[in-house]
């Protein structure tokens, strides 16, 4: 009986214990508290399908056998190797993201140069910048290709009207690439413009006062001033840029799906079309891998350039 | 807000919950068929009302999507790996039940007897000695015609592609017209240019699968392949025509650009509708033979599948046998200009009187070759129409797209 009271006294205090511990809890459990919530969530939402695709990447799973998954080892990455396809689709990747990149910079870093001048009606300026970006790629993507469509476009009326023969631009490799290229330059500016845009405010007027006290023209007064102070903020757009181009795929799937034959398409395009339409998962898997793993390269490049710079400064 | 205004909301909330009710109550069931956007809907919708008058408690509604084949199946594909049970029935391309009923995306419908169907049809349709799905339509590829120009010009139908190409020349020289094109054909990278590739690939008497195992001829191939190209080279086909797809080749042909034409059979009814240049002045012929060959055509034809997912198994299939009866065969033959997939049907009365030409068609449907039945179809398609479109564009040469179409081919048919 006295024991009974007893435990039943333990097992309040033991109650009253960890009631004043969730409630008054010390540093150690706030912190796993306060972190678990992100923590779950990052495990859920990319842990768990980076390791599923990992894991399925060395499996030979297709749907359409009817087989069930069978454990493949390295098979479809030596597939990989020998698939004409997969190397020109990672190497029209890469070369997009190396033109395309500078070439949305360049035009972006423009653009936010002219939307900064201060003139009166700044709002028509914004809103054409933004309306590029604003647009659905996919939407894009299909103004592009009737622009440059051979008998229907714009750009071979204008080549016709200032006479200039017109040009099959989808037939040729190379002047369907230049088409989506432009494509994507097109898109991507007003992003990069927006970003750099935003930049640009952030340095005080000040400094251009004192510049021009000190006599520096509108050339030095960029370079001295405007374009080191836009350095961070053009490496983080230069991250997210590079990351989205080395995923494209809705502009060249719109204005080409790839062709002619397979001259144009993207890692992206490949890996939508092995698991969406051969409903190959083990393959396209893997060759999502390799794009994720081209991916963390750039990114792992840019950070530390950041810290490079961090460290500089 | 006034009461008055707050009490007439009450009222429509009222009449709404009455309304649920009421259509609860009668325990309707709604089936979702899904018809390719380019499978003229408009048509089905009024084979569909009549079914609903008969039926009732059944409503049907169509969902449109994928313009080209190849779009559809990508849908399809997304909707059945998910299991998503929107869908009960399924408008298939004719290459497509043996895929689906392999990956178990569609039900087998035991009570159908496939006898009184053209046999490929039946065929087509049976995976296993089990139907897996019933014909919509058949089809097949045929070469529509400009009659008044060739009886301009004193030519018959030619029977191989060079006659074709010597007629279109000379018709060519005569109208002086840079705007009409002698020939159109699938040139784009779609599941079209799959049949375009096999079929002077079959005049050659060459098969692409003999007893389930790869068969290829790359000679050929490679002379399939040239074939296209050197209509492109000549000019007999626009320099564009590797961005031509099915349906551009039936509106140039309806607004009167072109002489010959390669086409399956809904062309007809709109090159015969209120908006085409063409009217009264088509022929439909059997395909031309390379010199020296077989005249061969590619089968064509959508059937319905009932989605193994769906909930409404035993309604879809009610559905399915119904759409796939003789009676709607004949209405959509006689209103849409679709093949009837029974043979009775092609010297009825009725319908030759809208389409005088299905007379001679059974023959040509009846000896038309199924592309290669496999389970990794979209693969095979893949490999080929990608190449046709590269070797249209000039960027692959005819020998090395023949090289490249067996090298994919025997990865996949391996």
């Amino acid at each position: 009986m006295e024991s009974m009271v007893k435990n039943a006294a333990g097992r309040v205090d033991t109650r009253r214990a960890i009631l004043s511990r969730w409630l008054d809890p010390d540093e150690t459990t706030l912190a796993v508290l306060l972190l678990a919530p992100a923590a779950i969530l990052l495990g859920v939402m990319i842990v768990y399908p980076v390791g599923r695709l990992i894991y399925t990447s060395f499996l030979d799973l297709s749907l359409t056998s009817g087989l069930p998954a069978r454990f493949a080892g390295l098979a479809n990455y030596q597939q990989m190797l020998d698939d004409p396809v997969f190397w020109q689709a990672t190497w029209n990747t890469i070369l997009i993201t190396l033109i395309t990149v500078p070439g949305a910079l360049l035009v972006g870093l423009g653009l936010a140069l002219l939307a900064n001048l201060p003139f009166q009606m700044r709002w028509p300026v914004r809103l054409s910048l933004l309306i590029p970006w604003a647009l659905p790629l996919a939407f894009a993507g299909l103004i592009f290709a009737w622009f440059f469509h051979s008998e229907y476009g714009v750009v071979n009326d204008v080549l016709g009207r200032i006479g200039l023969p017109g040009v099959i631009w989808f037939n040729s490799p190379r002047l369907a690439f230049a088409a989506i290229c432009l494509a994507i330059i097109w898109k991507a500016s007003s992003f990069m413009a927006m970003i750099i845009l935003a930049g640009l405010q952030t340095i005080p007027r000040s400094l251009y006062e004192a510049a021009d006290v000190d006599g520096a023209g509108r050339v030095r007064q960029f370079f001295e001033i405007t374009l080191p102070l836009l350095k961070p903020t053009i490496v983080v757009a230069l991250i997210f840029r590079t990351i989205t181009s080395l995923q494209t795929f809705d502009i060249p799937y719109m204005m080409t799906g790839g062709g002619p034959g397979t001259s144009t398409a993207t890692l992206a395009m490949y890996i939508h079309q092995n698991t969406v339409s051969f409903l190959d998962l083990g393959y396209g898997s893997a060759l999502a891998v390799v794009m994720f793993g081209l991916s963390m390269c750039v990114t792992a490049l840019y950070l530390r350039m950041i810290r490079g710079s961090e460290r500089a400064s | 807000m006034s009461s008055g205004c707050v009490s007439r909301m009450a009222g429509l909330l009222l009449g709404f919950g009455a309304f649920a009710f009421a259509t609860d109550a009668s325990a309707e069931t709604t089936l979702k068929m899904f018809v390719t956007s380019q499978g003229q809907p408009g048509i089905w919708r009024k084979v569909l009302d009549q079914y609903e008058a008969r039926n009732p408690g059944v409503k049907v509604a169509i969902e449109l999507g994928g313009a080209t084949s190849d779009l559809q199946a990508q849908y399809l594909n997304t909707v059945l790996t998910a299991k998503d049970s929107s869908l009960d029935v399924l408008m298939l391309d004719v290459i497509r039940p043996a895929q689906f009923a392999a990956a178990g995306w569609t039900s087998p419908i035991a009570s159908a007897n496939m006898s009184s169907y053209l046999r490929a049809y039946a065929e087509a349709n049976t995976v296993d000695g089990k139907v897996v799905a019933l014909p919509a339509f058949a089809d097949s590829m045929f070469l529509y015609y400009r009659k008044d120009l060739l009886d301009k010009y004193g030519l018959k139908p030619p029977a191989t592609w060079d006659e074709l190409a010597t007629a279109a020349k000379k018709i060519a020289d005569g109208e002086q017209n840079p705007g009409l094109q002698g020939l159109s054909f699938q040139g784009k990278a779609i599941e079209g240019a799959v049949c375009t590739f096999l079929v002077p690939y079959w005049s050659q008497g060459k098969a692409v699968v003999k007893d389930g195992k790869l068969d290829f001829d790359r000679e050929a191939a490679t002379k399939s392949l040239a074939l296209w190209k050197s209509f492109a080279d000549s000019g007999v086909a626009k320099k564009n025509i590797a961005e031509v797809a099915t349906d551009d080749t039936r509106k140039e042909f309806q607004a009167g650009n072109v002489v010959f034409a390669v086409n399956w059979a809904y062309a007809w009814a709109m090159t015969q509708g209120a908006d085409s240049a063409v009217v009264g002045k088509v022929g439909v012929a059997r395909l031309p033979a390379v010199t020296g060959g077989e005249q061969a055509t590619c089968l064509g034809g959508w059937e319905w599948g009932v989605s193994a997912f769906s909930k409404n198994q035993e309604e879809a299939k009610k559905l399915v046998e119904f759409l796939s009866s003789p009676e709607v065969s004949k209405f959509m033959a006689i209103n849409g200009s679709l093949l009837p997939s029974y043979p009775n049907l092609y010297k009825d009365a009725d319908v030759t009187k809208a389409v005088p030409w299905f007379a001679d068609a059974q023959p040509i449907v009846e000896t038309a070759k199924p592309r290669p039945v496999t389970p990794r179809y979209n693969e095979v398609s893949e490999a080929i129409r990608t190449t046709v479109n590269a070797v249209l564009a000039g960027v692959t040469t005819p020998a090395d797209g023949a090289a490249q179409i067996e090298a994919r081919l025997k990865r996949i048919l391996r």
